[in-house]
């Protein structure tokens, strides 16, 4: 701990040098369990999109990357100044890395981002030519601008495509679940989804289930399943048709009550108390709990949008 | 007095030249005529005078009130912004201006220097010599002007090149600058252009600084000249000016449809093999054919593939390189622009901003009717695209996209094509009704052509997309999937729209195509119009449609004719296909032939067979 003060005191003495970015990217392509830690609390949230395959994107350049992508940031920011790559005069420092499970989380980031691809579909993995690299999935967290200019320099220097990406429909109702599940262990406190009927007026619905009851019908609905095969218990294994299983009762539910048919509408935000995604790509994932299973679903919706 | 003493002495000089024939002492003596004739033209043109009068004015000379010089100088200007100056007409201006001869050089006479074709070298230099000797204050207003018009010497880029370079290709001096110079980050910006490597600058993109505020005017009136000269606008500044102009388009949130610049790449690897191997050409430098020939086994592609959809010369250059990794970063980027503006856009992106995807589509059409193939992603795109189209946005643009899509394996061929094409066509106008009939007459037209250019190449793979290898029992089968659909449209369609003439004369088209199978790209088809598209043309109110069925039905005859198929074969077909009332029809045709054997006649055309008709046993409306 005495070291880390040392380091922490050693930079505060450095001159004043904003750190732009932590720029980290995964290149893992299976499925091996890790040890998460806190790190990836602070970067599992912000703004998701999905990327074209990165053509000759090679992970030994990542120093001359930051160098290019910080003097591109301080050309584009101080209007009319040309800056020369490397040169003592930034501002802004940047760093690409590969993440590491130690890394502390760096201080004083201005803005944050990743590039990742997990569990993705091994056929179209396989399917691009080696100068490919693939990492559909990109989140960035912090200012707009910032966010746009290194989505630009990517696109020139990597000739990928930037497009928002739409969790879909499947991907919620999934992590519903994955968070319902999750309440054995960790209090969920409740879940929370908002639904939108294409009604006029537009009809908004909050839909809040407490924490107990949710697990109940989740337990309910598996159990009919749990009968067919008998798994280990510590081995979690959801099959869809119960994750469809589940939402049909919570919206039957529903419309007992109120009769509004909920399944008419769109279901546009999921959260509890681990995380939160709505349909317009904002995530936020508090706890590391299935975040190797929600990557592989988020990198499995990125997919799905690639052109061909 | 002069053109008669002219005269007179051209008499003479003819006279002296006795030994010469008649003929070309007065062809000598009309070309002299003629040029002295100019020669005098030219003298009491306002415009020679006005430059004689800039070329000998004395030094010191008032400028102000001086009415000869405004005179002059307005003549001048008249000619630079009509037609541009010649190269000496420039070097005579910017002399008077550069040499002071009338106090500071005004703006004013800079900005008139606009070339016809170059900025000749001798004038650039003069011009600079009269810069460093007389130690000029120039205010920075007309030093931008300066650059701009030296800068369209091309010679001067290569001598900054020249001035830079040592012989092992490192920097012979730097450059250094400080502070906000926007003149000199343009003439950077250009210098990269050239030599990117030697330029370790970032330079932002978006320039904003004074010199768009004089230099736009100056600039269009630079383009309107070149290009009333006809010349291609391709200069150095032109690309330096490419720098987008944020305030002319819209401000757009998602700004797909642009096409990105025509940039290089930028980084370098730090142990490239450029020093050691050849020189890589970026493709932003090529500007013509012959410069792409030269340089074909070098040329680098750029940082964005999508930028090569505005350059006819890249695509070609793409066409032949075939590379795999370039191809697919095209097809990225495409797809994605497609995907995003059609499919994706939950806002109604392209009704919102229907012009821009018009011109987008249009130059993707362009290009694909210059590749005379499609591109995969495109196609992709279609088949989605299909299931959700309503048939009226931006029809003509994506029924030319529809009859671009290769050929389809027959066991794909519904689901991906024929489903979501029923579903539009019958719910659609006669006009949609009308054009997907000629889109798809257009597609069988180009499946045709494909397959017999690609047959004649045997091994050689011809296309961009390398379509999958379809065998030719495949292909068949596939066009023969595509007519019987056409088929079934046509009927139902016919019936739903009363027998239109119009919609009958698209299908009767698509018949004719059919019909070239054989005669034309040598696949042995035989395909008849389906009877709900025959009795209507049969029995069709207008001879037009008559005609055409005529037509159609005298190349099929002659189709039999050469293969020398009995005519029992050619019966026994049309019984199979249900046509029983027409087999017996051209049975009772022939019987009437054969009994007037010895003709020999091939043409038997319709109306002769309709006048030699027996009745018809069965009824024909079945």
């Amino acid at each position: 701990w005495n070291a880390e003060r040392r380091r922490r005191r050693r930079r505060r003495r450095r001159p004043r040098r904003r750190l732009v970015s932590s720029f980290c990217y995964c290149l893992l392509f299976s499925s091996e369990l890790w040890s998460v830690n806190r790190a990836w609390r602070g970067l599992a949230k912000g703004t998701l999109s999905y990327v074209t395959p990165l053509y000759q994107f090679r992970h030994t350049q990542l120093k001359s990357y930051s160098r290019q992508l910080s003097a591109f940031i301080a050309a584009e920011k101080q209007e009319g100044l040309a800056v020369e790559v490397g040169g003592l005069q930034n501002t802004f420092k940047v760093s690409f890395s590969v993440l590491r499970f130690r890394q502390e989380d760096p201080p004083k980031t201005v803005w944050c981002g990743w590039l990742s691809c997990i569990n993705g579909n091994p056929e179209y993995l396989q399917s691009l030519p080696k100068d490919f690299t693939c990492l559909p999935l990109f989140c960035s967290k912090g200012a707009e601008d910032l966010s746009s200019l290194v989505k630009s320099w990517l696109q020139r220097t990597f000739d990928c495509c930037f497009g928002p990406l739409d969790i879909n429909q499947t991907t919620l109702q999934w992590l519903a679940a994955l968070w319902t599940n999750c309440h054995m262990e960790t209090n969920i406190q409740n879940l929370k989804m908002i639904w939108t009927l294409p009604v006029l007026p537009p009809l908004q619905v909050t839909y809040t289930v407490d924490s107990d009851d949710v697990l109940d019908l989740w337990r309910s609905t598996r159990e009919s399943s749990a009968e067919k095969s008998r798994e280990a218990e510590d081995e979690v294994c959801i099959d869809f048709s119960e994750v469809t299983r589940f939402m049909q009762g919570l919206m039957s539910h529903f419309y007992r009550h109120f009769r509004v048919d909920l399944s008419a509408g769109e279901l546009n935000q999921v959260s509890s108390a681990l995380g939160s995604a709505k349909v317009n790509g904002k995530i936020k994932i508090s706890s590391s709990r299935y975040l190797i299973s929600i990557f592989s679903l988020l990198t499995e919706c990125a997919l799905l949008k690639m052109p061909i | 007095v002069d053109m008669a003493t002219q005269l007179n002495l051209s008499d003479s000089d003819s006279s002296d030249l006795s030994d010469q024939s008649v003929f070309t002492r007065r062809s000598n003596r009309s070309l002299r005529i003629a040029e002295q004739e100019r020669r005098k033209k030219e003298e009491e043109d306002p415009f020679v005078l006005a430059l004689k009068y800039f070329s000998e004015v004395e030094a010191g000379t008032p400028v102000t009130g001086n009415d000869e010089l405004e005179n002059n100088l307005v003549r001048v200007e008249k000619v630079a912004f009509s037609r541009g100056l010649s190269p000496e007409a420039i070097s005579v201006m910017l002399d008077f201006a550069m040499s002071l001869r009338m106090g500071n050089p005004c703006a004013r006479v800079l900005k008139c220097l606009l070339p016809a074709s170059v900025v000749p070298q001798e004038a650039v230099v003069r011009a600079i010599v009269w810069l460093t000797v007389r130690k000029l204050p120039i205010s920075t207003q007309t030093l931008h002007f300066l650059v701009l018009v030296l800068f369209q010497c091309p010679f001067i880029c290569h001598l900054l090149y020249l001035l830079t370079r040592k012989e092992n290709g490192k920097p012979g001096f730097d450059i250094y600058f400080s502070g906000r110079q926007p003149y000199l980050l343009y003439l950077l910006s250009l210098y990269k252009v050239f030599c990117p490597e030697l330029v370790t600058l970032s330079i932002p993109s978006r320039m904003k600084s004074g010199f768009k505020n004089h230099i736009s005017p100056w600039k269009s009136a630079l383009i309107t000249v070149q290009k009333r000269n006809d010349m291609q606008v391709a200069s150095s500044i032109s690309l330096a000016f490419a720098v987008r102009d944020k305030t002319a388009s819209r401000k757009r949130k998602h700004a797909h449809l642009e096409l990105p610049s025509l940039s290089p790449v930028t980084i370098t690897e730090p142990q490239a093999a450029q020093s050691s191997s050849r020189k890589l050409v970026p493709m932003q430098q090529i500007q013509s054919f012959a410069q792409l020939l030269q340089n074909m086994h070098r040329i680098e592609l750029p940082a964005q593939m999508g930028s090569l959809l505005g350059s006819s010369l890249a695509l070609q250059y793409l066409d032949c390189v075939q590379d795999e990794s370039a191809l697919l970063r095209l097809n990225f980027w495409l797809g994605y622009t497609l995907h995003e503006e059609f499919l994706f856009c939950s806002d109604g992106g392209a009704n919102k901003n229907p012009e821009e995807a018009l011109q987008f589509l249009n130059r993707l059409l362009s290009v694909q009717h210059f590749l005379q193939e499609g591109f995969n992603s495109s196609d992709a795109f279609m088949y989605k695209f299909l299931n959700v189209w309503d048939g009226s946005l931006l029809r003509p643009q994506i029924l030319g996209l529809l009859s671009n899509i290769p050929v389809i394996p027959s066991s794909q061929i519904k689901t991906l094509l024929f489903d979501p094409l029923m579903q539009l066509f019958f719910t659609s106008s006669l006009f949609f009704k009308c054009g997907l009939i000629e889109c798809l007459n257009h597609m069988l037209l180009k499946w045709l052509t494909w397959h017999s250019a690609y047959a004649l190449e045997d091994d050689l793979d011809i296309s961009l997309n390398s379509h999958t290898n379809i065998t030719l029992s495949g292909f068949k089968d596939s066009v023969m999937e595509l007519v019987h659909f056409v088929g079934r449209l046509a009927s139902v369609g016919l019936q739903l729209e009363g027998c239109h003439s119009l919609l009958l004369s698209f299908i009767l088209d698509f018949y004719e195509t059919v019909c070239d199978t054989f005669l034309k790209f040598g696949l042995p088809l035989v395909v008849m119009p389906p009877p709900g598209v025959f009795y209507p043309a049969f029995f069709a109110a207008d001879p037009v449609s008559v005609d055409r069925l005529a037509f159609i039905m005298h190349r099929w005859e002659t189709i039999h004719l050469v293969q020398s198929k009995p005519w029992n074969w050619y019966l026994e077909y049309l019984f199979t296909q249900g046509f029983d009332g027409l087999k017996d029809f051209v049975q009772n045709s022939i019987n009437q032939r054969v009994m007037m054997a010895g003709d020999g006649c091939d043409n038997v055309t319709q109306s002769q067979k309709l006048g030699s008709a027996p009745h018809i046993k069965q009824p024909l409306l079945s």
